[in-house]
């Protein structure tokens, strides 16, 4: 159950830093605190039931990204309530927190007690994660030595093996060659549709229709509109074309 | 003991082997960097102080030792703990685990240097004709908890200040190299004239230092000193919970 309450967030405007000189003539002005800054959420309210799927949609800029930190946690909001209950499995950028010297093996370890588990926990999971990326013998061998691709689905079958209550995902859903998108993509369809709540923020309208039974459109911070995905996804067509 | 506890000790221990293992892990002599940096830079001051400069000083190795490798146990925590922040931004944007743990993994993983040094230490005490007393076995536990509580404190305030202030990475490379002449380790705190030893003595890692020598030098724990240090430390550690959690708020908006 994810409820959030008229979410506000701003990032101060960014200005380059003032150059020395500048600095010492106009210092008081900018030691003042600085009031310009952007809001990249203006007063979003919404409600994700347990075990129901929300699709987010909007142009770049509009506040998606944002608005899953602010779920998540890792940022505050300045102004308004949100509530998360469970336990929060974050799919934002695969392999955040890998470690290029460490091997496979130990990066399955970290990232696995980075997203909630005990080290016994992981280890337990480690065949089923090992068997799901397809890696083999690459597993020993230090993350550096991996293609991208490689990296991309050792993090995913990590973060696929963590047993989510909530899931946040940001345009993640296939990653590897083609054959392991299918598989991906099938294994985290399943993780959704087996009662997992997710806020699922993407591109793909084929995916939101695909996944998502609701949906909201965001547009320079607000909700332009929100319902049925099917609905808030024509909506979204009409404007833009 | 429940399993979020687990979780939080497995990670804080995979973050501190994490520190420890990739240091050194593409050079050759590995973990031996660890005791040679302290041990050459000891050297190289020893040549110029003792035999350039003729400091007339009895177990002048081993007093300048005692002193070195607890002050590079600082030094370097608080010189790195200034990008422990900056330097995760990947992890600190994406994924949800509490950040001071970058900063603690950062201090303990500097400290098991220091304990490896000890044996060091130990060789250099016989060389001098000494032995370790008892009191070794709780002085340099306690030394270590106090100087620990104080470099968190510190490192607290300037992992997140740098962020919000990138000049401080800066300042504080000048100033660690500052407080290194400003304390009493490469000489006795007795030989600085009467009218300057102020400097020293609002210098609270001056009584920290000075404990450190007191044991290995005369096994003996110098109370006076050592409260002084915890002192300190615990005023400097409220002081940068305090900065830490009201910056932590914002942290997200600048990296």
């Amino acid at each position: 159950m994810i409820t959030a309450e008229n979410l506000w967030k701003s990032f101060p405007a960014r200005r380059d830093r003032p150059g020395f000189k500048e600095f010492i003539v106009n210092a008081p002005k900018f030691l003042r605190y600085n009031k310009d800054c952007f809001w990249a959420l203006k007063g979003v309210n919404l409600t994700v039931k347990k075990g129901e799927c929300l699709g987010v949609i909007g142009r770049n800029g509009a506040g998606k990204s944002t608005l899953l930190s602010l779920l998540l946690g890792v940022a505050q909001p300045t102004k308004g309530k949100i509530e998360v209950n469970g336990k929060k499995t974050p799919l934002l950028e695969l392999g955040a927190g890998f470690h290029p010297d460490l091997t496979g093996l130990e990066n399955i370890i970290m990232n696995g007690v980075l997203l909630g588990h005990t080290e016994d926990e992981v280890l337990d999971r480690m065949d089923n994660i090992i068997n799901f990326s397809e890696l083999g013998d690459f597993i020993e061998m230090p993350l550096r030595t991996y293609s991208s691709g490689m990296t991309m689905r050792l993090a995913f079958s990590v973060a696929i093996h963590t047993e989510p209550e909530i899931l946040l995902i940001d345009e993640v859903l296939a990653v590897g060659d083609e054959s392991f998108q299918k598989k991906s993509g099938k294994a985290l369809i399943e993780l959704i549709k087996s009662g997992v709540t997710t806020v699922y923020v993407s591109h793909s309208m084929d995916a939101i229709k695909k996944i998502c039974n609701r949906a909201i459109w965001l547009e320079h911070g607000e909700i332009r509109a929100e319902g049925e995905s099917g609905k808030v996804i024509n909506d979204y067509m009409n404007y833009l074309s | 003991m429940n399993k979020k506890t687990r979780q939080q000790i497995d990670l804080l221990k995979i973050l501190v082997k994490k520190e420890i293992t990739l240091k050194y892990k593409r050079t050759y002599l590995g973990f031996l960097w660890s005791l040679l940096n302290p041990l050459l830079t000891a050297l190289v001051l020893f040549i110029a102080f003792r035999i350039f400069m003729r400091f007339e000083m009895e177990n002048y190795t081993l007093f300048l030792l005692a002193a070195i490798f607890p002050w590079s146990w600082f030094s370097a925590s608080v010189t790195m703990s200034t990008n422990t922040l900056t330097g995760n931004i990947a992890l600190i944007k994406k994924v949800l685990f509490p950040k001071h743990f970058l900063i603690l993994a950062t201090i303990i993983g500097q400290l098991v240097n220091l304990i490896f040094a000890l044996p060091i230490l130990l060789v250099f005490v016989y060389y001098y004709g000494k032995a370790p007393a008892l009191n070794w076995l709780y002085g340099i536990p306690l030394l270590i908890v106090v100087q620990f509580i104080v470099t968190y404190g510190v490192a607290l305030v300037i992992s997140m200040v740098n962020a919000f202030f990138r000049d401080m990475e800066y300042i504080i490379n000048v100033s660690v190299g500052m407080l290194f002449w400003m304390t009493p380790i490469i000489y006795l705190l007795e030989a600085v004239p009467e009218k300057y030893r102020v400097l020293l003595v609002i210098n609270p890692v001056t009584y920290l230092i000075q404990s450190w020598r007191d044991i290995f030098l005369n096994n003996t724990i110098n109370w006076h000193n050592i409260s002084i240090s915890l002192v300190t430390a615990v005023v400097v550690l409220l002081a940068g919970t305090f900065i830490f959690s009201r910056l932590n708020r914002r942290l997200d908006e600048v990296l």
